[in-house]
């Protein structure tokens, strides 16, 4: 334990400047806030009532008869209807993603407050801002699609070549050594490492059945290069990065990506919060005072 | 179901190391035990804590492990007071306000304004870029670079006005907060160090340079650098700091009919989208 307690010690004469009045810079604000994504159209005798609205030029109406959830999930962020080559991955990717289960930190997060008999209104926005981590979660993701976008014009093991030192540390998922830092390290290799000691299985899987789809493109190919490449070092895909690649090959970008990957596993986390809602509070494990260690 | 022959290359040392946790909280900050107490950092909260320690001293505790004396943790308490301010057209204030509005509940309203204000432009996280500055200017200025080099090579970044953290706030020019602590400061009797002094330095030179001044993250960030605190602990002191404005926004359109709070017609949303086609079969 450190205290920092004592008042510093001057090295020079500390002079503020003379404060003078506050001033607003009257910066020039948009008047009215402006969107490409949708259009709501007034009634004639209300404007604040709307008769239909557009998504990206689209009728609402008119999406709802003809087109399927995934492609207007699509159009929404894209801009455009997909091809079905392309809803075909993103749905395949969709299912995936559904539930990131129930041992994921985001899902537990759910079942707490499920169980907690905390509102059950509060499940998504809580459980969903622990899926935005920068491990397992969005926050991952992004950085993925941004490794992938640098290195997938690099052959997998050249990248391992010119990166020896990466490699050493590559993910670990459990860093035994070092408890002090200020922050934790970021991984060298986004999207890509070892889970629990070894290889993610499921998403090698769920990776390699992804790749098979027609609108796999290059992300998807070079992630599974890699993955390969990685595997006798108990290494390879985790669910982030197949996420990242299939996003990216879609042509979402990384900022979107983080966001997506919440969306995606969003019904996931809701259904185990609400799953456990109605039960006792000790129908979850309570750690014992036997088994609870203070390391000081 | 996968068929259940495929290798997964993994580290045993790692399943070990996992398996011995299974159950078990392991914590490097504290507990309660029924009948023995509650701990933090080392201290039984009740018996050392409560009551003996202002809350602020137990905040800074709960989120650097560091006891701080009463003046310093009065100081943080004054700033959480510049921090939070009940206007709503402030980014995280509206989502209190627009909470209020929709009727969520306040807790949720506040939170969720207090993680609004995780951003870049503004809030503790700015904390980060601010220390990183200072700090990092503070060790050039002792190898000899001028408080001039220091903006000079920050306006070169931008090609322009120096854009650093922790000056030239946005909205406004000039900022009232400093004053305001510097007065806290002074009746706390916490004199400030070698980040200030070169906090000040700067200052000054974007006032003559640029007519631009410190805001008060660059404020925060040199004198708590002076304290010993790192960027990220400020982070971590700072978390809930626009908590308090967030809650004030919400109740205000909370008691209001909804739908009232800045309502917007139809085109008040000016579409810049693709003009209506028609959904191909």
């Amino acid at each position: 334990m450190s205290s920092s307690t004592e008042s510093p010690a001057l090295n020079e004469s500390t002079t503020e400047p003379k404060r003078v009045k506050v001033q607003s810079r009257n910066e020039p604000f948009s008047a009215r806030a402006s969107t490409r994504i949708w259009a709501e159209q007034p009634s004639s005798d209300n404007p604040y009532i709307a008769i239909g609205a557009l998504c990206h030029g689209y009728d609402l109406f008119e999406l709802m008869d003809k087109r399927s959830f995934v492609d207007v999930f699509y159009l929404l962020f894209r801009g455009e209807l997909p091809s079905a080559a392309e809803t075909q991955l993103l749905q395949t990717l969709m299912i995936a993603l559904i539930n990131p289960g129930p041992r994921h930190p985001a899902t537990r997060a759910a079942m707490n407050v499920g169980v907690g008999k905390t509102n059950p209104l509060h499940i998504l926005p809580i459980a969903s801002a622990v899926l935005g981590g920068e491990y397992q979660g969005g926050g991952e993701v992004e950085n993925a699609m941004r490794f992938l976008r640098k290195y997938q014009k690099t052959n997998p093991s050249d990248f391992l070549k010119q990166h020896p030192a990466d490699l050493q540390t590559l993910a670990p998922d459990v860093d035994v050594s070092d408890q002090s830092g200020d922050e934790t390290p970021t991984s060298p290799t986004p999207g890509f490492g070892k889970r629990h000691g070894g290889i993610d299985l499921m998403a090698a899987e769920i990776a390699e059945r992804l790749i098979k789809l027609e609108a796999a493109g290059e992300a998807l190919k070079w992630g599974d290069e890699f993955a390969k490449t990685l595997a006798p070092s108990g290494s390879g895909w985790f669910i982030t990065g197949v996420a990242a690649a299939v996003f990216a090959d879609l042509g979402f970008q990384p900022k979107a990506g983080g966001a997506l990957f919440q969306l995606l596993g969003a019904p996931g986390l809701v259904a185990h919060g609400l799953e456990v809602a109605n039960k006792p509070i000790t129908a979850m494990p309570y750690v014992s005072d036997a088994n609870y260690t203070i390391e000081r | 179901m996968l068929l259940n022959n495929q290798a997964t290359n993994s580290d045993l040392d790692i399943i070990d190391y996992l398996d011995q946790r299974r159950g078990k909280v392991i914590s490097n900050t504290g507990g309660w035990f029924p009948g023995k107490g509650v701990f933090s950092h080392g201290y039984s909260m009740l018996e050392e804590l409560v009551g003996e320690k202002s809350y602020f001293q137990i905040l800074i505790l709960n989120a650097t492990g560091k006891l701080v004396e009463k003046p310093l943790a009065d100081w943080v308490e004054a700033i959480y007071g510049c921090l939070s301010w009940p206007d709503p057209r402030i980014w995280c204030n509206q989502i209190g306000a627009l909470a209020g509005a929709a009727r969520t509940s306040v807790v949720a309203a506040t939170t969720i304004g207090a993680m609004a204000a995780d951003s870049r432009s503004y809030g503790p996280r700015t904390r980060l870029e601010g220390v990183k500055f200072i700090q990092g200017a503070l060790k050039q200025y002792k190898n000899g670079v001028t408080p001039q080099e220091i903006v000079a090579a920050a306006a070169a970044k931008t090609r322009g006005k120096p854009y650093i953290v922790g000056y030239i706030r946005p909205i406004a020019k000039g900022d009232e907060r400093i004053e305001a602590m510097e007065k806290v400061s002074k009746q706390l009797n916490l004199s400030a160090g070698e980040h200030m002094a070169l906090a000040y330095q700067i200052e000054q030179v974007l006032i003559e340079k640029y007519d631009e001044r410190m805001n008060i993250n660059g404020y925060v960030c040199a004198f708590l650098s002076d304290y010993g605190f790192s960027g990220q602990e400020m982070y971590q002191m700072f978390a809930g700091m626009v908590a308090s404005g967030v809650t004030a926004c919400y109740l205000d359109t909370y008691k209001r009919p909804p739908d009232t709070f800045l309502p917007l017609r139809c085109d008040d949303i000016d579409y810049q989208g693709t003009a209506r086609r028609q959904v191909p079969d």
